[in-house]
């Protein structure tokens, strides 16, 4: 029975972290490719799971508010970029005080929309069962978002590692101005990169919604573990935020049951472990910030 | 020091001691708050402003001084021996999180501090059984320095006058000592000053420190002045007011940031009195900040100090003022 339940524990921390891998991956590349620390990450989750339960709320059904939200966060991360965050590019501190500040206006209008009272997203109807892994029943849902985050990493790494669009990210990373100069449009880059962060961390917010639920200050949460990730996966690097990820969610939810008070002391040790044996992170590209 | 020098400054401390004779109670109050704000601020702007160490997690050491009150009071009913406990506590923990941190410097530097303060955040709010949850603790014990418990809003402000007072002083003393004077040379130029010999990782810690010492200082005095202490005070969103009331202040000058406590506090005061959405006007103050704040009243109001400080300071200490002017250069290095 202990062995089931330690499965049924990594499993339901392996869901948490392809949540946060979600977050963290658009959180690293933005980080390496803009050298934004994008403090309102947290808020675009955030966004993501209240307009979903709004629109479910309205009966649109899961499935379409799920499409429905990540698009507007996307065309939020555009906003986000294009009105505010391009007049500050090159000046990191300002960017970090800009970003922490949208944090707080999203957290506190979403407060004032939908309340301070913790709410739930339902499970959509066809995942709503519960499936028999290794003698016990689990949730068939968390099983799907483990999956959907593990077609994303493939994909995403098959973007990064294959395609044009990945060298020009990864050559992004490596040198900016290098890249702008052989010709690539480097705002039109940054843009559609920091909308798919967006989108990415709204997707990370309406799956994340039935699993744990909605209440003022997940962002915060969220946005630190992220951050952790980011720290321990090294930045710039997919790859990194999803080994990270999957440490961290696995981590914080055993934590969670084994030491409730400590679980952001274990993870937060973890970081400060590999920072010290790797400062740039476990698969960090370039140099520390 | 020269003649007018000494003038200001006796100026400036006969002004705080007499500040009560025109302040109503809530007033004294408000200023009280402000003194003890302030001191936790100028210990922030210590390490952003005069070493280059942007930190987003600094409540935490305001933080471990209100807890170490607040925790040890219900045992301990010595003010003197609880306030040594909290700057020692709050010392220690800044020294060795420094330790590790300080090494990582610009946003590294700055993840680490905020995901180490909300990791002591998780602590005191999931630990109800010793630091009460979210639901805090009132902490009871009066302040008594062995003259008789200080009740009166009248005298808790001139504590918190002196204190801050103390603060202020111990700082400018600190800053032109060598040690000071290293560390500045650190923001400046940290590789001249590797190369010429210095141990800049031991200057920056020596700093991180002494500034994590006075934070805890500062949350002490809040305990007692609040009597009553919350997560709150170690949350980011603490971390980050803190921030900006150095940055609406002036980075690298000392009572910049305190003038920049002034104005938030006071400003959160009269604005919380009106509205809940305090939050999205602070999220909102610091956007403008960002866009408009390079040719806006900030930019006015740190030409009007730097203006100020020339005339008050020797012309070698004003090299240490930020050049451009709003001091966010000091990520750069």
């Amino acid at each position: 029975m202990v062995t089931s339940s330690l499965l049924m524990h990594i499993l339901n921390g392996l869901a948490y972290g392809m949540l946060l891998f979600m977050i963290a991956a658009g959180l690293s590349i933005i980080f390496g490719l803009m050298n934004v620390v994008n403090l309102a990450h947290g808020a675009f989750y955030l966004a993501g799971v209240y307009i979903a339960y709004s629109l479910v709320a309205r009966h649109m059904g899961f499935w379409p508010s799920l499409l429905v939200s990540v698009a507007v966060v996307a065309i939020l991360g555009v906003l986000v970029e294009k009105w505010l965050l391009e007049r500050v590019y090159g000046r990191e501190l300002e960017q970090v005080l800009l970003t922490f500040g949208l944090s707080f206006i999203f957290a506190d209008l979403v407060e004032w929309i939908w309340g301070s009272s913790p709410l739930t997203l339902p499970v959509p109807e066809a995942l709503d069962v519960s499936l028999n892994v290794g003698g016990m029943m689990f949730p068939a849902y968390r099983i799907f978002v483990i999956l959907v985050g593990c077609l994303l990493a493939v994909l995403l790494w098959y973007i990064e590692s294959k395609t044009r669009i990945g060298a020009i990210i990864r050559a992004g990373v490596d040198d900016r101005e290098m890249l702008s100069a052989l010709g690539i449009n480097i705002n039109v880059v940054f843009t559609c990169m920091f909308a798919v962060g967006a989108a990415l961390a709204g997707l990370s917010g309406v799956l994340g919604g039935p699993i744990m639920g909605m209440y003022v200050g997940i962002d915060a949460e969220i946005l630190v573990s992220s951050l952790v990730i980011v720290v321990v996966g090294g930045l710039g690097t997919w790859k990194g935020a999803f080994i990270g990820a999957i440490v961290i969610g696995v981590v914080d939810t055993l934590g969670r049951v084994w030491f409730p008070s400590f679980t952001m002391a274990m993870v937060f040790l973890i970081m400060i472990a590999v920072l010290l044996m790797k400062p740039n992170g476990l698969f960090g590209r370039g140099a520390a910030a | 020091m020269k003649k007018e020098t000494v003038a200001l400054h006796v100026a400036f401390v006969a002004a705080t001691m007499l500040l009560p004779l025109i302040l109503t109670s809530y007033g004294l109050k408000l200023t009280s708050e402000v003194l003890i704000i302030a001191m936790f601020v100028m210990s922030l702007g210590l390490i952003i402003g005069f070493a280059g160490l942007v930190s987003l997690g600094h409540a935490a050491f305001f933080g471990i001084g209100a807890y170490t009150v607040a925790l040890i009071s219900e045992h301990v009913d010595n003010t003197w021996l609880l306030l040594i406990a909290a700057v020692v506590t709050a010392g220690i923990v800044a020294f060795l999180s420094g330790l590790m941190f300080i090494r990582s410097s610009g946003a590294y530097f700055l993840m680490i501090t905020l995901a180490f303060g909300q990791m002591l955040y998780a602590i005191a709010y999931k630990m109800e059984g010793v630091t009460g949850g979210a639901d805090g603790k009132a902490v009871s014990e009066s302040f008594n320095l062995g003259f008789g418990a200080i009740e009166s809003r009248l005298a808790f402000y001139y504590v918190a006058a002196a204190a801050f007072l103390a603060c202020y002083y111990l700082l400018r003393v600190f800053l032109s000592s060598p040690l000071g004077k290293g560390v500045r040379g650190i923001k400046e130029n940290e590789s001249r000053m590797t190369a010429l010999g210095y141990n800049t990782h031991l200057y920056k810690l020596t700093v991180y420190s002494l500034s994590g010492m006075m934070a805890g200082f500062a949350g002490a005095l809040y305990a007692y002045f609040n009597q009553y202490i919350s997560p709150d005070l170690l949350h980011w969103m603490f971390s980050g007011q803190a921030l900006i009331m150095v940055i609406v202040g002036g980075v690298g000058t000392l009572l910049g940031p305190a003038i920049g406590a002034g104005f938030f506090v006071i400003l959160q005061n009269y604005i919380s009195s009106y509205t809940e959405r305090w939050p999205i006007i602070m999220g909102l103050l610091f956007v403008c900040l960002v866009l408009y704040g390079r040719g806006g009243v900030i930019h006015l109001a740190s030409l009007v100090w730097s203006h100020l400080q020339s005339k008050r300071r020797t012309g070698r200490e004003k090299s240490v003022l930020p050049k451009e002017g709003s001091g966010f250069e000091s990520l750069k290095g």
